[in-house]
């Protein structure tokens, strides 16, 4: 029987503790982020929690300047961020995860992101994004 | 031949073919969007030669209707008066983008499952204008005045699930640049000049469509601002790049937008239109955008689904591919992954101009979503209207000079849903 449980509440709970959390099967033993209900990979409802830890691997970086509007469409989704502070899109993966994700990532730079390309991989930290609704979200910022 | 792959075969026996245009062309003047709807879906009707009273069910597509149209939550009954419709079952479907192609997709399976023996899809939309709560819908105003219009974080991404990352849309497909790549060994200037090349193929042939909503080539464009090489010209400020890949020339167009196709049980086509065009399959996958390389899954997953309906199915023997071009990653993405285009070779024929109407590959021969134009909802029907006068022979200038009998029509929306359509002429 499918068990009626709160998924999003102790995820954004978790957030504002510091802690990153995911879900994972029980049966197949694949892990999401952010939490489902239902394994992606075999289709169980059996998943439990699991701590992500605060520390992601960093594959790859995209950046580009948003500035520069095609139609009104092109732009970073990052309207409700408090912090203005610019940042890129990367793909990462969680250590004990098993899906690759998209991310923002702090601390890329015209002046470095040549020599942070060269270094792909590589661990950053999370960086817990707060939004003007009151919660927060996750991104991740270069080591320095 | 194509296997039909539905328990009843289907028709298609009449298109609308309203250009492409702003409610800012002199041509729309005084006009507003029911206007527009209404010639679109008498315009199919009379294409097919059928009045409304002939017509089972209506199958409507808008993805914006409540910003767009005076905050109406879905305008079924008066788009049906509009139409001559009334009090006929009507479905709307809303799938982003995506909806105009999965709106023919139900009004086939509305016909294939019996139920039903004429059905109409039609779609509507108008990207750059809405209609006040307050005032009739004559009285456009610029969509920048709506409030929260068109914001990624929340018209594009599930924010009530979790979408609050800061992800932008165009991830989604500078992504398709990152991966061709990757995958195939050309450098970042090759695909700045495939990506650059594929605007002015598309340009090209829009300039030869006078549906298409741009249609000044880039040629001339380009020795207006005093370049004699339109490729210096593309790679110039003129031309600013938004992302790492892509280049204002290679982000979509929008404008306003209706459209309407006629679908039918096969054996009665013939006695409402000579050119019967018999639809064989259709395929469309969903996914979310959270996992990297989604567009380029979609189109995978959509290719297995449609061609595994298939024996022995060989894409080179496609006459002409149709596909949904937001940004310029996604034609070349496409192409290959439907085998269309060689695998890792099609980059060659956008440098060649092999992809232009009037080439030995022809892709979008109306502009595509960079030259046509783009209406959200309604972009899938007018995809398809195209491909139906291409293989009827009536595209007019930008017309394939060779028969068109074989289409594959692939679109794409919101980066969650693409769509896959065989159409074939076996009469």
């Amino acid at each position: 029987m499918y068990k009626l449980r709160p998924i999003l509440k102790p995820y954004y709970d978790n957030l504002e503790k510091g802690k990153i959390m995911g879900m994972k099967c029980q049966d197949c033993g694949d892990v999401v982020w952010p939490p489902l209900p239902t394994c992606q990979k075999c289709g169980s409802t059996n998943l439990d929690w699991i701590d992500l830890g605060t520390e992601a691997v960093i594959d790859e970086i995209r950046f580009e300047d948003s500035s520069v509007g095609g139609d009104y469409t092109f732009r970073k989704a990052d309207e409700f961020f408090v912090s203005k502070e610019p940042y890129c899109v990367c793909v990462g993966h969680f250590p004990a995860g098993t899906h690759q994700f998209h991310a923002a990532l702090y601390g890329v730079t015209e002046e470095n992101k040549d020599e942070l390309t060269s270094q792909l991989p590589f661990k950053a930290d999370a960086e817990f994004i707060q939004l003007d609704g009151g919660f927060k979200s996750v991104g991740f910022r270069v080591r320095k | 031949m194509l296997k039909q792959k539905f328990a009843r075969p289907v028709s298609i026996i009449g298109t609308s073919s309203l250009p492409q245009r702003s409610f800012d062309d002199p041509e729309y003047k005084d006009l507003s969007i029911y206007e527009l709807w209404a010639a679109a879906c008498n315009q199919a009707m009379q294409d097919a030669g059928i009045k409304p009273k002939d017509v089972d069910k209506l199958v409507y597509s808008q993805m914006a209707n409540f910003v767009t149209m005076g905050n109406v939550m879905s305008p079924v009954g008066s788009l049906e008066e509009w139409a001559g419709l009334a009090g006929k079952p009507v479905t709307h479907i809303e799938q982003a983008c995506a909806g105009g192609y999965l709106a023919f997709n139900e009004a086939v399976n509305s016909v294939a499952s019996g139920k039903y023996d004429i059905v109409m899809c039609a779609g509507l939309e108008t990207p750059k204008h809405f209609n006040a709560r307050n005032q009739p819908a004559y009285m456009l105003q610029p969509i920048q005045k709506y409030d929260g219009w068109w914001s990624p974080g929340r018209a594009l991404f599930d924010t009530a699930y979790n979408r609050f990352d800061g992800v932008s849309d165009n991830l989604l497909t500078e992504e398709q640049g990152k991966y061709y790549i990757k995958h195939y060994g050309i450098d970042e200037k090759t695909l700045d000049d495939t990506y650059n090349a594929m605007a002015i193929n598309l340009r090209y042939n829009a300039s030869h469509n006078p549906r298409a909503l741009e249609r000044t080539p880039y040629s001339e464009i380009a020795k207006k601002a005093g370049y004699d090489d339109v490729m210096a010209y593309m790679r110039s400020d003129n031309n600013p790049k938004i992302t790492q890949y892509i280049r204002k020339s290679g982000s979509v167009l929008h404008n306003v937008e209706a459209g309407a196709i006629i679908v039918c049980s096969a054996d009665i086509a013939k006695k409402y239109q000579d050119h019967p065009i018999t639809v064989i399959d259709h395929a469309s996958v969903s996914n979310t955008q959270r996992y990297p390389f989604c567009f380029h899954q979609m189109n995978v997953d959509v290719r297995d689904a449609l061609y595994g309906g298939q024996d022995n199915f060989n894409p080179d023997d496609l006459d002409l591919m149709i596909t949904t071009v937001m940004t310029s990653g996604e034609q070349l993405d496409s192409a290959e992954v439907f085998g269309y285009l060689p695998e890792g070779k099609g980059y060659k024929y956008e440098l060649e101009g092999r992809t232009r109407f009037d080439a030995d590959r022809p892709i979008n021969p109306h502009g595509g979503d960079l030259s046509f134009g783009h209406g959200f909802g309604c972009a899938g029907i007018n995809m398809l209207s195209e491909a139906i006068m291409q293989m009827r022979g009536t595209a007019g200038g930008s017309q394939v000079p060779k028969p068109v009998n074989d289409v594959l029509v692939r679109g794409m929306g919101g980066g969650h849903t693409t769509v896959g359509i065989l159409l074939e002429n076996q009469d």
